[in-house]
């Protein structure tokens, strides 16, 4: 092939190299589109009236060919990009950060520690947790300094190069440990963080009128979201003071709102585009590195972006949270239930996160869509030395639900009743009382397991 | 021996947050030629909302979906907004935004009344036109009256509204009150088989009823059910993030931390019950979080039902099933007792 490159000297005539010329010219024909450029759409997005149509979704579109703009599709002109060093110890004092060598590297624009952040503390319902850990290390997925640098990899082993000093606590890592608060995760505070109580009737009355009483400890694990998606923002600091921040936040009125608090600064020099998010599930509903972002820009007058690395979409973002759960029901021998107590603990792991919100939401659901006159639901929250739980699809029902249900089938089976006929027993009715004695309204549960029952043929092959 | 069974779980799941205020605001805009645009503080998350947000406006302003264009997430221009959590965008976002339609209908309405010689109560708006209500051949089309309302009345179409849904604050002694101003409802039930010498389950349907009230977009209703089966999935029988002796966590990869893959996937029977809440937009309440909640429940129950194996411990791994299998006494975990 190199034969066939002319190559101009100085004899060349000014036709030759004219033909020279034409010759390495970039192909003449165009790259064709990236995409189709006809639209096609549904018949259904042009119907009237549009409540009840099944219509296509315009980022559908652009998410199939592949056309979708995700913050790590985003580029700005001079862009740097941010590493976190993690402190990989759950619990520990700090005694030193040395970040003289990374920030001697060739290509390390900025290197950001705790200190310099004007309120190092953020969180929805407790400010308990820093943008970057300066004293103390709650687990190990802390972030104890970031990097900005010409590319990521020159950031990444600029963490490296950042020497931390630690003087190791003793750790709890046990919820029911934790209970104890011999060892507490954020001194001088409990770690009972948050607790919810539901109470109605009269348990013991309630006991007393059952036939049969079933007791059973449940518990759950821990969770990631896993969104396609991780973490991502890209900060702009302006040369007016304003800072731009386009994230993958799901939440970004309040967000914008913790961000002024952490950088001190009226909300209205703030500004934050949401970008397409590649999944949430929860796990995006609080602000994470934002804040250093837009310091690091602010350092080095240039656009600063991050994405989490699947790694740190584990360890340093939110999780599900772990429950135990004891159940103990009091059923006539025909299946009414007539008794319930409910005792959660949940493993919130080191920061508050949504934990009072799940805490709150499992306890009010635990005792399941039925009628249960006589009820105490008792939840509890422990700060843990380990990745921080917080909101996630269901907000504690999913782990509830894993319990309850469990237990009415332990009695329909004890019972000799069939499943299906236990729940639809008990089930809600129109009108009926929720466990804080709220009056139900549009309450189709029974509905729900009539469909459910006849799409799967629940009765054809006799229980 | 492989062997199968069947379990099922039921749930409730309430809409927007505890309590505490979680308001929404929107504003929406009919242009000159009878179209919209709709301006939210939401953020997409991959659910679809903006589509739903925009079949609300535009069954408001009695145009097609297509005729509204959605603007959203950015705090310099767009209204606040709780955000997309606590399966509350349809719900919450949706009352103030079809609040917001109502206001710019109402202009389009007091600018058709003199054109149509009727009062603007008299009005409606219906498939692109001002019409007045019972005498549909007597209208406008909705453009005509956008223009006029903006290029000779001077009162340009648009409206601007928030929401907040009322609830009532807990006694926290007793924990009574009134959390939230809805819940929904739903059913799934599980069909599994079960291999007696390994353990392993394998998922093979799932019947799923759920409640939605109005489902605004029915597509993107059995998308969030599908979607959330999914990860139901994933922490009945597969995902658990695992921790050494020193709280680092030991699989914080997609090599070792496993969840469903489509391989994974049962096949799904999707239902939506029928049902209308007078206190949602066109009767509507939520889907999203409630899809993930009776799953584990529904695949435990079936295990049981398969090999007499109880689950008490999440996720139901092959090694945990098969140790169920082997040691069907389980008198450690579950106590039955008789009434005292």
């Amino acid at each position: 092939m190199t034969d066939d490159v002319k190559v101009a000297d100085k004899t060349d005539s000014l036709t030759d190299l004219k033909e020279t010329d034409e010759d390495l010219r970039l192909p003449s024909v165009v790259e064709p589109a990236h995409f189709p450029v006809e639209t096609i759409d549904t018949e259904a997005r042009h119907q009237t009236p549009a409540v009840g149509q099944r219509a296509t979704r315009p980022d559908g579109r652009l998410h199939g060919l592949g056309q979708t703009k995700y913050i790590d599709d985003i580029t700005f002109p001079n862009m740097l990009f941010a590493k976190m060093k993690r402190a990989g110890i759950s619990s520990a004092l700090i005694k030193s950060i040395d970040t003289s060598e990374a920030e001697a590297m060739p290509g390390v624009a900025a290197v950001l520690t705790g200190r310099e952040i004007p309120v190092n503390s953020y969180g929805p319902s407790y400010q308990d947790q820093p943008v970057l850990a300066d004293e103390r290390v709650f687990h190990a997925g802390d972030p104890v300094a970031a990097v900005a640098a010409v590319t990521e990899q020159i950031a990444e082993e600029a963490c490296e190069r950042i020497k931390v000093e630690y003087e190791p606590l003793e750790p709890v890592y046990d919820p029911v440990e934790a209970m104890k608060d011999e060892i507490r995760v954020h001194p001088p505070h409990s770690n009972i963080y948050a607790t919810k109580r539901i109470k109605k009737g009269d348990l013991e009355k309630g006991f007393a009128e059952a036939d049969h009483i079933f007791e059973g400890v449940y518990s759950t694990q821990m969770i990631e979201h896993v969104p396609l998606e991780p973490h991502a923002s890209i900060a702009q600091w302006d040369p007016n003071g304003r800072v731009t921040l386009w994230s993958s936040l799901g939440r970004i009125t309040l967000g914008r709102a913790d961000i002024a608090r952490t950088l001190d600064m009226p909300i209205n020099k703030i500004r934050i585009v949401g970008t397409i998010v590649g999944g949430n599930f929860g796990g995006k509903n609080e602000i994470t590195t934002e804040p250093a972002l837009a310091l690091l820009s602010r350092k080095t007058g240039r656009p600063v972006k991050m994405v989490y690395t699947r790694e740190e979409e584990f360890i340093a973002s939110t999780t599900r949270h772990p429950f135990i759960m004891e159940y103990k029901t009091g059923v006539t021998k025909d299946g009414m239930i007539t008794a319930r107590k409910v005792r959660l603990v949940l493993d919130g792991g080191a920061y508050c996160s949504w934990s009072e919100t799940t805490l709150g939401k499992a306890c009010i659901l635990s005792a399941g869509p039925y009628n249960i006159e006589n009820l105490l639901a008792e939840a509890y929250c422990m700060y843990t030395n380990k990745t921080m739980a917080g909101a996630m699809r269901g907000f504690g029902a999913p782990q509830v639900c894993f319990a309850y249900e469990s237990q009415m089938d332990e009695i329909a089976h004890k019972l000799g009743i069939d499943p299906l006929e236990l729940r639809m027993k008990n089930a809600f009715h129109e009108g009926s009382a929720s466990p804080t004695g709220q009056v139900l309204q549009s309450v189709v549960v029974k509905d729900s397991l009539e469909k459910a029952a006849e799409r799967f043929g629940w009765k054809e092959d006799g229980q | 021996m492989k062997k199968r069974g069947k379990g099922m779980g039921c749930m409730w799941y309430p809409i927007g947050f505890t309590v505490m205020a979680n308001p929404s605001a929107a504003t929406v805009k009919v242009n000159e030629d009878g179209t919209a645009t709709l301006i939210t503080g939401t953020v997409e998350t991959g659910q679809g909302s903006l589509t739903v947000l925009g079949q609300i406006a535009a069954e408001e302003l009695g145009i097609s979906t297509d005729d509204v264009h959605v603007v959203s997430a950015d705090t310099d221009a767009t209204p606040m907004d709780t955000g997309a959590i606590a399966s509350r965008t349809t719900y919450v976002t949706g009352n103030a935004i079809q609040l917001a339609a109502e206001k710019a209908k109402n202009i389009l309405f007091d600018v058709a009344a003199p054109m149509l010689g009727v009062r603007p109560d008299q009005l409606e708006a219906k498939d692109r036109r001002i019409q007045v209500k019972g005498f549909p051949q007597s209208c406008l089309p909705i453009g005509e009256v956008a223009a006029h309302a903006q290029n000779g009345a001077g009162t340009p179409a648009l409206g601007s509204a928030s929401y907040n849904p009322p609830t009532v604050a807990m006694d926290p002694e007793t924990g009574q009150g009134k959390p939230f101003s809805t819940y929904v409802y739903a059913t799934q039930i599980a069909e599994v088989e079960v291999d007696e010498e390994t353990g392993e389950v394998e998922v093979l349907r799932i019947a799923a009823a759920h409640d939605c009230g109005t489902a605004i977009n029915p597509m993107l209703v059995e998308g969030q059910i599908q979607g959330g089966i999914s990860m139901g999935v994933g922490m009945a029988i597969q995902e658990e993030m695992l921790f050494d002796d020193e709280g680092r966590q030991i699989n914080p990869n997609l090599t070792n931390y496993i969840m469903p893959t489509s391989l994974d996937m049962p096949d799904l029977e999707v239902d939506i019950v029928e049902n209308f809440d007078p206190t949602g937009p066109f009767g509507a309440k939520g889907v999203g979080e409630p899809t993930a909640v009776a799953t584990s429940a529904a695949i435990c129950n079936a295990i049981y039902d398969a090999v007499g194996a109880r689950i008490y411990n999440l996720p139901a791994t092959a090694e945990k099933v098969l140790a169920a299998i082997k040691s069907k006494d389980h008198s450690d975990r579950q106590k039955y007792l008789p009434a005292g």
